[in-house]
């Protein structure tokens, strides 16, 4: 488990230069070097006063199993905030004045946020779990356009 | 499983890229991002007007009972938190589409119009609350939507 920064909540104490034996968190992106971070050593964790730092974990457990009948239930809800947020971007798109666009906009952003947090509970919360695995399989295995993003597909099957 | 509209690949694979971000994965979050792009860009907009979301919304609504039974017997806490949220927040939506559709000068009305970036929270004001009052994420995600 590597320690990985959240520099939103780093005041730059610097304690995390003092306590790490091997210098990986001495780098200038503001992140640790996870090359030189020894697994699990959690000295600049421990350290730190601001609880900037934790340890990512390497591996996640199996998400909760979903019932089809849950996950159809969001999926739909899901599908309708997506039509409302198309509907409202369209209008958004040829709307005459400043405050359609906004309350478009609005609705269109409000409706999108909506529909990712549905069907992320639908059964697609960890990037690594097997539901995503056997999407991006079966999007490859279907015929696909030939502007599909095929390489991310595949990179990804490689990487998660 | 159902067979996932282009639309919804579009927002799993946006929210799977946000999950990466979180996790410091840069890369697979970039290349989620390119698969979430290539789905929204596919499924394009839908004819219809600001009238025409409120009805959907106002079905969303009636449909929401229904959606926290299943998941309530089925004991499926997070798909619970999630149809709370979005309940709360279509309601919300609601009010401000019926509103702007009764007098288009009432909102924004020269104030600032926010989204929290977490559960989609719309609000109409001066600034943004502190905390999120739907899903109680910090002012830092939620966004002003931009005047254009």
């Amino acid at each position: 488990m590597p320690a990985v920064r959240n520099i939103r909540l780093c005041t730059k104490d610097c304690l995390c230069l003092y306590v790490c034996p091997t210098g990986a968190t001495d780098t200038e992106t503001g992140q640790i070097d996870a090359g030189k971070c020894l697994p699990g050593c959690r000295a600049c964790v421990d350290a730190c006063p601001s609880h900037a730092i934790s340890l990512a974990p390497v591996s996640y457990p199996p998400p909760q199993q979903k019932t089809d009948e849950a996950a159809a239930a969001l999926m739909k809800l899901a599908e309708s905030k997506l039509s409302q947020a198309r509907i409202a971007e369209g209008v958004a798109q040829s709307a005459g004045d400043a405050d359609t666009r906004q309350i478009a906009d609005a609705v269109a952003q409000s409706n999108r946020l909506m529909a990712e947090d549905l069907l992320r509970e639908a059964g697609y919360l960890l990037p690594q779990s097997e539901n995503v695995r056997a999407l991006l399989q079966e999007l490859l295995q279907q015929p696909q356009d030939a502007d599909f993003p095929t390489d991310a597909a595949k990179r990804l099957l490689e990487l998660l | 499983m159902e067979k996932l509209s282009d639309a919804q690949l579009s927002a799993l694979f946006a929210n799977l890229s946000k999950g990466c971000e979180k996790q410091y994965k840069p890369e697979e979050a970039g290349l989620l991002k390119t698969l979430s792009d290539y789905y929204r860009e596919k499924s394009g907009t839908l004819p219809g007007t600001l009238g025409d979301v409120e009805a959907l919304v106002r079905s969303d609504l009636a449909a929401y009972a229904s959606a926290h039974e299943t998941a309530a017997a089925h004991g499926d806490r997070g798909a619970l938190r999630a149809l709370v949220w979005s309940e709360k927040v279509s309601k919300i939506l609601s009010s401000l589409l019926s509103r702007f559709g009764k007098n288009p000068a009432a909102v924004p009305g020269g104030k600032n119009v926010y989204v929290c970036e977490i559960c989609g929270f719309a609000y109409v004001g001066d600034d943004a609350p502190d905390i999120c009052p739907v899903c109680k994420v910090p002012k830092f995600k939620i966004a002003r939507v931009a005047r254009r």
